[in-house]
């Protein structure tokens, strides 16, 4: 990727979406291709149902654990609504990969189209995945996380993790034949 | 690996026998890393002062020995922390402190290496995971080596990243022999004056161990920055941001300063440091002109960046810098702070409370753990350290004379609420105490609560307080019971429920290994009349407002408790499956 010798990703979602195992896989990934990794989590509180998100930075020497605002090459939302939330850490000529999903937000009712809708004006590059889609059609929602990595590691051309099983590697290759047909290829 | 598990491996290369923690995040992986190997003592504790006996009493008696907490939690343990370094140990006493800057999971953002100044004990202070093993594994030795306690603090950007590290395989665990040596180890007046002396003196030799963790990179003499633990690693990044070199001086012992730093360090220097000014303080004490937090070149509250860090730089030696440009989100997203999971009991049993006190305007004394979410339904009104429900509480109830409602969890119980319990029982304190019983320490991860072993009623009812035990997801039968406690407190007495089923998440877990199909709610739109007591009183985090008003269930977040379906006035929610075989495998989840 552009934008300096090291890659830095910003993982956003909702707690109880896999965040965290998303962004222990890519890591995996990354060091598995030869590459050092920093992957900085959040745990107790804050996974409470809450925004999550977690910094993943890889590239030949990394020191610092955190991505800074306006500096990740590539921002993941495994929601809609904390794509917003993450847009702040990506920098100008990033990438943001989004889940095509809405958790609710307590007490509010957000539509989809609008939040793409929105994304679409603001001119971020930007893809819409239907991962929640496609973990639908494996049969649990629990794959979303996996197709999503797929996605995103073709998108990164990293491999896929070592230690996937096989149901989520199904997953993984889902994800990444998404980005060969992209569903939605927005600016 | 994660840094916690880096501190756990260096440990064990370290011959480590005994350990012990509280959990609390971020420290909590430590211990769990550790219970894998069965070769060694190995124990939850009920606090961390507990803990922290545990180790030393270990350490004492010659072994290898760690205990791990968060950093609130080393103020619970201070006591003995403050007598081991008057007595020293004979085996290696490792405490490892984990700090939260910028309070992702903390009531407060103190700095564990105050201690260090203040008890007299060695603090080491890890850039990253790989240093953290390397530490772990030095500082068990070098305690053993020097006969003193060393503390080892890390923060939330080294215990929870992930990165490469290198690790031996563990050494055998070294366990101990107690020499009598009533002189060092009896702290009566007389013994602790001679022990003061010594420990004053020995600090000073101290100094010199600092020396062995002090790193100079000769970058060149534009200037010369200071930095300890995780700071170095955005120092690193900021000099390459800026295009600027420096000499870095890297503490890997941050308390005391290593006596070397001297011919290092003259005239002046930037101090960048995660936490309070400590480094900076002692440096100033030396007659360094620093330029640090305490001017106001780095922030004084929150987490450090490689922004943050290089804007100081650049201000320090006058060089331009600008922050990279950031998107604006084209629409403002919406708050969603953390809630209580979809099912979780502690939902329902605050529902239940909320009605039997209808009327009462009770004052909600909270605590620390998953209900302090609690929050969300306003059933919070003070909420401030572990046990503070029932030892604020009595205080409010007695002084203002308010229905008093503390509710607090089974760890936290056992934590800290089982001498609060006394003083309520002496003075027989009209208070409802609300334990909330599901078995685990849930915001940590889930580790063993004493709840099975040692059931809250039989304590409380020893203490001869009149006490109810209530399954939460019965709701209006929990209603009635509370309602009865709640006429014992207006009576003049003390009244304890206890709320008593697992963990959801536990329970799901399970159900899902076992195969069990959880049963699912929804909303019959035509009968739902937009009351909004499922989303607005009983706040369920499966349920949200839509379109008129109506509720609605999201069927991957629902995991079929069924308590939604109890609280609808006119029967709009429905399920589907077996909800009285759900409920009884997650009974004895």
């Amino acid at each position: 990727m552009a934008g300096g010798m090291e890659t830095g990703i910003v993982i956003v979602g909702v707690g109880g979406q896999g965040v965290l195992t998303l962004a222990r896989w890519l890591g995996e990934a990354a060091l598995s291709a030869g590459y050092d990794v920093r992957v900085a989590e959040v745990h107790g509180l804050s996974q409470r149902g809450g925004a999550v998100e977690v910094h993943v930075r890889f590239g030949k020497e990394v020191y610092a654990p955190v991505v800074d605002e306006g500096e990740a090459d590539v921002v993941v939302a495994l929601e809609a609504l904390e794509a917003l939330r993450g847009l702040r850490y990506l920098r100008q000529g990033g990438v943001l990969v989004v889940n095509r999903r809405i958790i609710q937000p307590p007490g509010a009712w957000y539509d989809i189209g609008q939040v793409l809708d929105a994304l679409k004006k603001s001119g971020v590059r930007h893809y819409v995945v239907p991962c929640y889609e496609e973990a639908l059609k494996l049969g649990s929602p629990v794959y979303e996380n996996s197709v999503m990595l797929g996605f995103v590691s073709a998108l990164l051309s990293l491999p896929a993790p070592p230690s996937l099983d096989e149901a989520n590697k199904k997953a993984f290759q889902r994800g990444a034949a998404l980005l060969q047909n992209p569903p939605s290829p927005d600016q | 690996m994660l840094g916690n598990e880096a501190i756990a491996y260096g440990a064990l290369s370290g011959g480590l026998a005994v350990a012990t923690a509280y959990p609390g995040t971020p420290s909590t992986e430590v211990l769990e890393t550790i219970e894998e190997f069965k070769d060694r003592y190995t124990h939850w504790a009920a606090n961390e002062k507990t803990a922290f006996e545990i180790a030393y009493g270990a350490a004492l008696a010659g072994a290898r020995a760690l205990v791990a907490m968060k950093h609130v939690g080393l103020n619970v343990a201070a006591d003995p922390l403050h007598s081991a370094a008057y007595t020293g140990v004979e085996g290696g006493l490792l405490v490892v402190s984990a700090d939260d800057p910028w309070m992702y999971s903390s009531q407060n953002e103190q700095d564990t290496r105050w201690y260090g100044v203040q008890a007299y004990v060695p603090v080491l202070e890890p850039s990253s995971p790989a240093e953290a093993y390397a530490y772990a594994k030095a500082g068990l030795e070098l305690s053993e080596r020097v006969k003193h306690p060393v503390l080892l603090r890390s923060v939330t950007r080294v215990s929870h990243v992930r990165a490469p590290v290198e690790v031996e395989p563990p050494a055998p665990p070294k366990w101990g022999n107690f020499v009598r040596d009533v002189k060092r180890l009896t702290l009566v007046p007389a013994h602790a004056r001679e022990r003061r002396r010594e420990l004053v003196e020995k600090w000073e030799k101290v100094r010199e161990w600092a020396d062995q963790y002090m790193t100079v990179e000769d970058g060149c003499d534009k200037a010369v920055v200071v930095t300890a633990g995780v700071a170095y690693t955005y120092v690193k990044e900021a000099l390459k941001r800026l295009g600027t070199c420096a000499t870095v001086v890297k503490l890997g012992m941050s308390v005391p300063l290593p006596r070397r730093i001297s011919e290092v360090v003259k005239g002046e220097a930037i101090v960048v440091e995660e936490g309070d000014p400590v480094v900076e303080t002692q440096l100033r004490a030396l007659g360094v002109s620093t330029r640090g937090k305490l001017d106001g070149y780095f922030p004084r509250y929150g987490e450090l960046t490689t922004g943050k860090v290089a804007a100081g730089i650049a201000k320090a030696l006058g060089l331009p810098y600008s922050p990279p440009a950031v998107y604006k989100s084209p629409m403002a997203p919406p708050p969603r702070p953390p809630s209580l999971c979809p099912g979780c009991p502690h939902m329902a049993t605050f529902y239940a409370l909320k009605i039997a006190t209808a009327g009462l305007n009770p004052v909600w004394s909270g605590d620390i753990g998953c209900y302090s979410l609690g929050i969300n339904t306003g059933q919070q009104d003070i909420l401030t350290h572990m046990g503070s429900s029932v030892g604020l509480g009595h205080g409010v109830a007695v002084a203002a004379k308010r229905f008093v409602v503390a509710t607090v969890g089974d760890s936290t119980f056992y934590h800290a609420v089982l001498p609060q319990l006394v003083d309520v029982a002496a003075k027989s304190v009209p208070m409802l105490i609300v334990v909330m019983d599901n078995a685990y320490t849930s915001m940590t991860g889930g580790q063993p609560s004493p709840s099975r072993i040692l059931p809250v009623e039989k304590i409380t009812e020893a203490f001869g307080i009149p006490t109810f035990v209530i399954d939460p997801v019965y709701v209006k039968a929990s209603i009635e019971t509370v309602k009865n406690a709640v006429e014992v407190v207006k009576s003049g007495r003390p009244a304890v429920v206890v709320s008593r089923r697992p963990c959801t998440l536990m329970a799901v877990r399970k159900a899902r290994r076992s195969g069990v199909k959880l049963p699912r709610y929804f909303v019959d739109v035509d009968k739902c009349v937009s009351c909004g007591i499922c989303y607005n009183v009983l706040k369920c985090s499966a349920i949200s407002k839509a379109s008129g008003g109506k509720a609605y269930i999201d069927p991957a977040l629902c995991v079929g408790c069924g308590v939604c379906a109890e609280v609808c006035p006119v029967g709009a929610i429905k399920g589907e499956g077996d909800r009285a075989k759900w409920l009884e495998v997650w009974r004895q989840a």
